[in-house]
């Protein structure tokens, strides 16, 4: 009967959390089902400049080559294969591969990870944010789509 | 088992407060926490995004509910379960080298280490001593 008990209240709390939760977001959650959100969540408040991609926008700023790619991956995926030109920085080694002495801090950096699925892509976008750069943009369809669309590639460093 | 009120009353005051404090914050920046949610690696981006909208409240209403001694079982019951989670993600985190913050307290999140872990237990224990000593008051 306790348990019951015990096992009711719960039940309420968590309908009170759900129903407040979701009536307080009405406008989030609109965005979320309109196609926000599905590649990552970047706070406005926190984050005011910094913008998801399409692959169209990123292969327009690869061709004026005025931006530069930062690759979140491993260092092996790196080495495998990356978009031209793109500088490695993996999320899980940020601190060890970011030099403060490599960009201007008013450049602007185009963030990609694998696809659509991973999160490193946003996550160093964050950190660089943090670091003082304000253009950034995350390419989220990532390497997969821009593979998947014959765009220019290389293999190794090619930033050495 | 602790019986004096006093001790059992700053418990309520401590651990209720921590997650008045912990769930505001992580209301009014929503997007902030399902990023750290996902961080984890541990869920899909859209379990993150309601998440994020629904376990802030959850810790808001336990924890004010705790302090107004409402539901002072439940209440000491979930936050219990939410610490102990808490640490076991943590743990996991670190066992798989994620250098990321704990995503707590918001804007205030601290990286997670082994001292986190040791808050959270500290937490996890005034919980728990509340959640059995309102069970034993029952009796």
């Amino acid at each position: 009967m306790r348990i019951r008990k015990l096992l009711y209240e719960t039940a309420l709390i968590l309908l009170a959390s759900v129903l407040v939760g979701f009536s307080s977001h009405i406008p989030l959650i609109k965005r979320y089902f309109q196609g926000e959100f599905r590649h990552g969540f970047v706070s406005l408040e926190k984050f005011p400049s910094m913008v998801y991609i399409t692959l169209p926008e990123a292969e327009e700023l690869f061709q004026e080559r005025s931006s530069i790619f930062i690759d979140s991956r491993t260092e092996d995926a790196y080495n495998e294969g990356h978009i031209v030109g793109a500088v490695n920085i993996p999320y899980e080694k940020f601190n060890e591969f970011f030099r403060d002495s490599i960009f201007p801090l008013e450049q602007t950096l185009v963030v990609y990870c694998d696809g659509t699925e991973c999160k490193s892509s946003t996550a160093v976008a964050k950190l660089l944010y943090e670091r003082g750069f304000r253009n950034i943009k995350i390419f989220f369809g990532g390497w997969a789509e821009w593979i998947a669309h014959n765009l220019p590639v290389s293999e190794g460093n090619d930033t050495k | 088992m602790i019986r004096n009120k006093y001790v059992l009353y700053f418990f309520r005051i401590i651990v209720g407060g921590v997650f008045i404090w912990a769930g505001v914050l992580k209301i009014i920046d929503p997007l902030g926490f399902a990023q750290s949610i996902a961080n984890y690696r541990l869920f899909p981006a859209w379990m993150a995004f309601f998440l994020a909208l629904v376990i802030p409240w959850i810790e808001l209403i336990c924890g004010v509910l705790l302090i107004l001694g409402l539901f002072p079982r439940t209440s000491a019951l979930v936050l219990s379960l939410f610490l102990f989670a808490f640490i076991v993600l943590i743990w996991i985190s670190i066992l798989r080298g994620l250098d990321i913050d704990c995503g707590c307290f918001g804007s205030f999140s601290r990286r997670v280490d082994y001292t986190l872990i040791l808050v959270d237990g500290i937490l996890f224990g005034m919980s728990t001593i509340l959640f059995l000593s309102s069970v034993r008051k029952k009796v």
